[in-house]
């Protein structure tokens, strides 16, 4: 086990953050709610001899809605996201996913802002928030930028931040009329459990039949990723259990996954399927289409 | 980087300022500056919650929140529960309800469950499930915790008593004052408030801190250890290694003593400690590890059994020829004649099965705190152990000093189930680094060193066969066990013979035939896992005799009846079976769990399962060669009669065996349950006991207990028959008076007669002491292992749903019937089965140590090694059947062991019954569910004319 060395700073405001973070680089962390990263030194993972607290940067908390967009700052806690009402009316399958996660304890501190920004491949709120549209809000010593959820993840652990860049909000455009979400996870135990594979769905509905769908996998792949040969496949068809079928044997067919403790590759890819399945058969439920 | 930073935190209603460094946790400061020990520390990583506090109303992990990110923030801690010297409700319901055990999950799971009924005073119980989801309790103690936070509101604003619940359990029609009565736990008090101290809660004056180090090879010849850049390291205080510590070989079995306090030539394992640090705390220990240069000369290493013993394979223990070809135990038991038992059979069926590497994995980490005596070389231990007898013999013998300059404490343990059933490097490096330093020292495992240390359950490769007649009856038996021990013995000798000793308990076998091959290889010590040895085979055979019953189209249930073990029978391997009430486990089990309306006939993707189990009531024979009574205990009564000292060494360790002592002893005595106080286990205010393994403390420790109050009854009721001019055969003592049985208003007050009989003679005191019946067993090689005074047999049925999609196991409802004897308290009775049957459920579904590349383990941590969580528990019911053992006091006999045996073959069976699919490799995973439902598929999609055999080859699954 090793010792946690780090020296320990607490900036007053974003600013000061990102100057911090950009001015130590490679040898500092953004420190949220530690649940990930105190876990990681003593794993050895990580090794940041600064630690850069961002609970004093009242701007980067709270749950809010902006031109019809739901704003999650990036110091909401995972139990912030899981209760919010403004989250579970616009997508609840994100709710639902940030409820997945570990146990009561870590969501009290765990945020979705470290979910996303540790980047672990089966972390729950990405596929939620990357089925749902979202875009992520980050700001850095060179300004603000934003980019489609998606395109943040770029490797198991890693991201595409720029030196003393912080997440700061996880923007959940308006969801589409007729829209429906869902989010299916499987992990070896209910309670506090690693997803060993994840699939969240937003199915647009019109006229009985599917005019968008959006699939993310968790788990099984570096990334969370979109799933865009099945749901090319769902689109312009009425939903149907054949349909579905065909979407969760894309979705196997498109996943990365990896063997490793929590399962094989082709299990997760057995498993993707049947999560996709449902999760197709909940989101058109939810979206007011029978599936 | 260390300096210091101040923060402000309100703990307990209290403003405190501290001073504190960068990586503090909330949990060390709550500890260490504020001596706050009821915040446990039970993995350090965020995954067990036994540091569970509420931070401005919310549940937090301690240990993953720094001190900083506390400043400013309200912060209230098991201690902050009780208002004004009364026990917040909650903490009154934990009590009454048995919603404890070990205990050391216990402050964060009332944590947990305040921060809910703070947000939501009555919350349903699937709310419940969901807030206490993230509080490991190895005990398995979830369906009473469920039940105590569901009901704290009852208990608002009433008086604390040890009386028992009212809606308290009861099996058994008893006419006893105290036994049979679900009274509080005597240690309940103490763990629900935090008071109770485990080792590393301990505190000396000077005390300083060591760490091991570990070998990071599986196998290899240590070249050269270079220490001088960690004993450089300031707050370095002594550092050591195989060069420093006495040169002997020591280890639990004395037939097999393998084990060096720190690797002198070899290493053998991952983890195998090497080297000690004593510094002025944990990180500087840590930090002076890292310094510690061990050059290694790598040698080949072995990871499996089979690959062990294959021609060429490296020797594990060239030291000594017994252990060539690394052999470490060989048994060959043969009873009857199983050649003509199989001849005679009409049917006959083989499998092999395979049981894995699970962990006990205690709440509580193994500690030890050493304080040397520089005058007259006395030793003082304080240590985390099942067995404060081994342990302090194995000092002795080890550090070359009398028992007599050693004195070993056992506080508090939070829970072993065989982990701390022995010494560890832990004890001996704390002893000599104390002696070293002339400083108090404390040692303790990280939850990743547990794993490494392990002495957990033993690989085991089973190849059973088993004959039958038409009707069922069992003809014969044949089993053969390869059991992978891992670089030292450690129980294992015994495990060996456990494996195969227990078998014909449970169903009449005339001929039986077991061979047993234990073997080392290069992985951590395998040892002694509640039910030792046996769970295994256990599950085997109650798999393979429900295929059989299939074969036969008997009732599983049926079958065992026709085979069921009966009162008074000497089994083929020459156990005396002494009471049993196993056919009452059976039918009530069946009846009370609908097995008739549900066998068979359940929906696809549910099932019913049976399995059935039984355990010794404490080992015939000590695990050393001694004469000694293997249990003993003085009574003192107090001079002025109101109050009784208890002193037994025996270890309460989770089980309650704290509480049935007392018991016993008020019953005997005649006076009320809290009028008993039970004196510290202590070697110096204690005679020898056991410990706490072969589930031998009841009846063992309560016969001795029993003794010695019988002796002290006899006394007072000397001083009563003279007063009253009777015989004192004619008295009786009850309810704090001895009276006339026959004239029960004739007599006088308990505490009046202790005065008289203290003023007339002094102390009154009286000694006990058990031993076990002599010459149990036969005289063959091994006969020892699973004799015991009696025996307990219990039925459990499991009802499971299985995800057909993707082979998630579901358990929806246990029912136990078990024959334990008399119960002395229905709620750790209670308790015990169903944690066991909770133990069971991950040892059957989810639980195995994973071994990686170069024998690092790959998952020694609680994130990656699930074991239940309250979310998995089932709806369970346990019942004690009517059952009285001779041997035991009142009756009684074991119950925590025996309870876990039925449960891995009920769950197995249960699943074939839903799916179709047999899992004879253990855990039964959804993905060899899977597995096994694909291979039926295809089976039934294969044109009639293909042959079968790939169902067969399928590892670890097959199909109907």
């Amino acid at each position: 086990m090793a010792v946690m060395d780090f020296a320990y700073h607490r900036p007053a405001n974003l600013a000061e953050a990102c100057a911090l973070g950009e001015r130590l680089g490679a040898d500092a962390a953004f420190l949220a709610g530690g649940t990930e990263l105190l876990p990681d030194y003593q794993r050895q993972r990580e090794t940041a001899r600064h630690l850069i607290a961002l609970d004093g940067l009242e701007e980067l908390r709270g749950i809010g809605v902006e031109d019809g967009s739901l704003v999650i700052g990036g110091l909401a806690t995972i139990a912030q996201v899981a209760a919010s009402p403004l989250v579970s009316a616009c997508f609840p399958a994100l709710a639902e996913a940030a409820r997945s996660i570990g146990s009561p304890q870590i969501r009290s501190r765990a945020t979705i802002g470290g979910n996303f920004c540790r980047a672990v491949p089966c972390a729950d709120t990405p596929p939620a928030a990357v089925a749902a549209g979202a875009l992520v809000r980050l700001v850095g010593p060179g300004g603000k930028r934003a980019m489609d959820a998606e395109r943040f993840f770029t490797g198991p652990r890693r991201t595409a931040l720029h030196p003393g860049e912080v997440l700061a909000a996880i923007v959940i455009p308006r969801q589409p009329a007729g829209s429906g979400g869902s989010y299916q996870r499987f992990a070896r135990r209910q309670g506090s459990a690693l997803a060993v594979a994840a699939v969240a769905a937003r199915i647009t509905m019109n006229g009985g039949r599917i005019v968008d769908a959006r699939l993310a996998l968790g788990a099984v792949a570096p990334v969370p990723m979109l799933a865009t040969r099945a749901a090319a496949a769902l689109v312009g068809e009425p939903p149907s259990a054949h349909l579905f079928a065909l979407a969760g044997a894309l979705c196997a067919d498109e996943a990365l996954p990896i063997t490793d403790l929590r399962g094989t590759a082709d299990f997760r890819r057995e498993l993707v399927s049947v999560l996709a399945n449902r999760a197709l058969a909940q989101a058109t439920e939810r979206a007011g289409g029978a599936p | 980087m260390s300096s210091e930073m101040l923060v402000h935190i309100t703990v307990n209603g209290q403003a405190r300022a501290l001073a504190v460094k960068p990586n503090a946790t909330l949990l060390s400061v709550l500890r260490d500056h504020l001596d706050l020990t009821g915040t446990k520390k039970g993995c350090g990583m965020g995954d067990c919650g036994a540091c569970t506090v509420v931070m401005d109303g919310e549940p937090v992990m301690s240990c993953l929140t720094l001190a900083a990110a506390a400043d400013g923030k309200q912060v209230t801690t098991v201690e902050g529960l009780a208002a004004g010297g009364d026990l917040h409700p909650l903490q009154k319901s934990f009590v009454k309800h048995g919603a404890l055990q070990c205990g050391y999950c216990t402050s964060g799971a009332l944590m947990s469950s305040k921060a809910l009924i703070d947000r939501n005073p009555a919350p349903a119980p699937d709310e419940i499930r969901e807030a206490l989801s993230g509080n490991l309790c190895r005990c398995g103690t979830y369906g009473r915790m469920l039940r105590a936070v569901e009901g704290w509101r009852e208990f608002d604003g009433v008086p604390f008593d040890v009386k028992p619940h009212e809606h308290g359990e009861q099996d058994q029609a008893r006419d006893h004052a105290v036994v049979g009565r679900g009274v509080t736990r005597y240690d309940a008090p103490d763990k629900v408030t935090g008071r109770a101290k485990y080792t590393a809660d301990l505190h000396l004056p000077g005390m300083i801190h060591a760490k091991l180090l570990g070998s990071r090879i599986a196998h290899g010849i240590i070249r050269r250890i270079d220490v001088s850049k960690a004993r450089a390291l300031p707050g370095v205080l002594a550092v050591i290694t195989g060069a420093d510590v006495p040169d002997v070989w020591y280890g639990v079995s004395p037939a097999r003593e393998d084990e060096q306090i720190l690797a002198r030539e070899r290493v053998r394992y991952v983890g195998d400690e090497v080297a000690a640090v004593a510094a002025v705390d944990e990180d500087t220990a840590e930090r002076a590890l890292q310094l510690i240069e061990v050059d290694y000369e790598e040698l080949p290493a072995v990871f499996d059994a089979e690959a062990a013993v294959a021609p060429g394979a490296p020797v594990i223990h060239p030291e000594h020829p017994r252990y060539a070809g690394n052999i470490n135990t060989r048994v060959d038991w043969h009873f009857g004649d199983v050649a003509r038992g199989f001849a005679e059979a009409d049917h006959v069926r083989a499998r092999s099965f395979v049981g894995n590497r699970t962990y006990q994995a205690p709440m509580e980490p193994h500690a030890a705190l050493a304080r040397w005596e520089p005058h007259g070389d006395r030793l003082t231990l304080w240590a985390s152990t099942q067995v404060p007898h081994y342990l302090h013999r194995s000092l002795s013998r080890t550090l070359g000093i009398p028992m007599g300059n050693i004195r070993v404490i056992r506080p508090s343990v939070g829970g072993g189930f065989g982990a701390k059933a022995e010494a560890t490097p832990l004890d001996f490096c704390a002893a000599m680094l104390s002696r070293m330093t002339g400083r108090p020292v404390l040692m303790e495992y990280t939850r990743e060193e547990m794993f490494r240390h392990f002495r957990g359950r033993h690989k085991q490769h089973i190849d059973l066969k088993v004959g039958v007649k038409r009707d069922g009856t069992i003809t014969a038996v044949e089993q053969r066990v390869v059991l992978d021990g891992g670089a030292y013995t450690s129980f294992g000798v015994i495990t060996a013979y456990y494996a195969g000793s227990m078998l014909p308990t449970l169903y009449k076998m005339p001929n039986y035939r077991y061979e047993g091959l234990r073997v080392y290889t290069n992985l951590p010590a395998s040892g002694a896992f509640r039910g030792h040895g046996v769970p295994q085979p256990r599950f085997a055979f109650e798999s393979l005799l429900d295929m059989i019953a299939e074969d036969l189209g008997i009732d599983p249930i049926e079958i065992r009846l026709r085979n069921a073990m009966e009162p008074g029978t000497r089994t083929c391997n020459a156990l005396d079976i002494s009471s049993c009430e196993f056919r009452e486990t059976l039918t009530r089990a069946r009846d009370a769990s609908g097995w008739r309306e549900k066998k068979g006939k359940l929906p696809r993707g549910k099932g019913i399962g049976v399995g059935c189990g039984g355990f010794v009531s404490g080992a015939g024979y000590p695990i050393y060669r001694s004469d000694f009574p293997h249990s003993n205990a003085v009574i003192r009564v107090h001079e002025d009669g109101t109050g009784v000292s208890l002193h037994i060494a025996a270890a309460e360790i989770g089980q309650g065996s704290d509480t049935v002592m007392v018991q016993i002893a008020a019953e005997e005595l005649g006076v009320p349950y809290e009028q008993v106080w039970l004196v510290e286990c202590d070697t110096v205010l204690a005679s020898l006991d056991l410990g706490a393994y072969s589930s031998r403390l009841t009846l063992m420790g309560g016969n001795a207990v029993r003794m010695a109050a019988q002796r002290v009854k006899a006394q007072l009721c000397d001083v009563v028959s003279r007063e009253l001019g009777c015989d004192a055969d004619a008295l009786e003592a009850r309810g704090g008076r001895i009276f006339m049985k026959d004239h029960p208003t004739l007599g006088m007050e308990w505490a009046v007669a202790a005065r008289m009989a203290f003023s007339r003679t002094g102390p009154v005191v009286g000694t006990g002491s058990y031993r076990p019946p002599e010459n149990l067993g036969g005289d063959f090689k091994g006969g020892a292992v699973g004799t015991s005074p009696a025996y307990s047999f219990s039925t459990a049925i499991a009802e499971v749903t299985v995800d057909l999609e993707t082979g998630y196991v579901t358990v929806d409802r246990f029912t136990d019937f078990s024959d334990a004897g008399t119960v002395i308290n229905p709620v750790t009775f209670h308790g015990q089965v169903e944690g066991s049957i909770v133990m069971g459920l991950g040892e059957a579904l989810l639980e195995d140590t994973v071994v990686g590349a170069g024998g690092h383990l790959s998952n020694p941590n609680l994130h990656d090694y699930l074991i239940p969580t309250i979310r998995e528990t089932p709806e369970i019911r346990t019942v004690a059947v009517e059952s009285y053992e001779p041997h035991g006091p009142f009756g009684a006999k074991e119950i925590g062991e025996g309870s876990l045996l039925p449960v891995m073959g009920a769950i197995a069976n249960a699943v074939y019954d839903a799916c179709g699919v047999r899992v004879t490799e253990l855990p039964i995973t959804p993905e060899k569910i899977l597995q096994g439902l694909r291979t039926a598929a295809e089976a039934i999609e294969a044109p009639a004319s293909e042959p079968m055999p790939a169902i067969l080859q399928s590892p670890g699954a097959a199909v109907r």
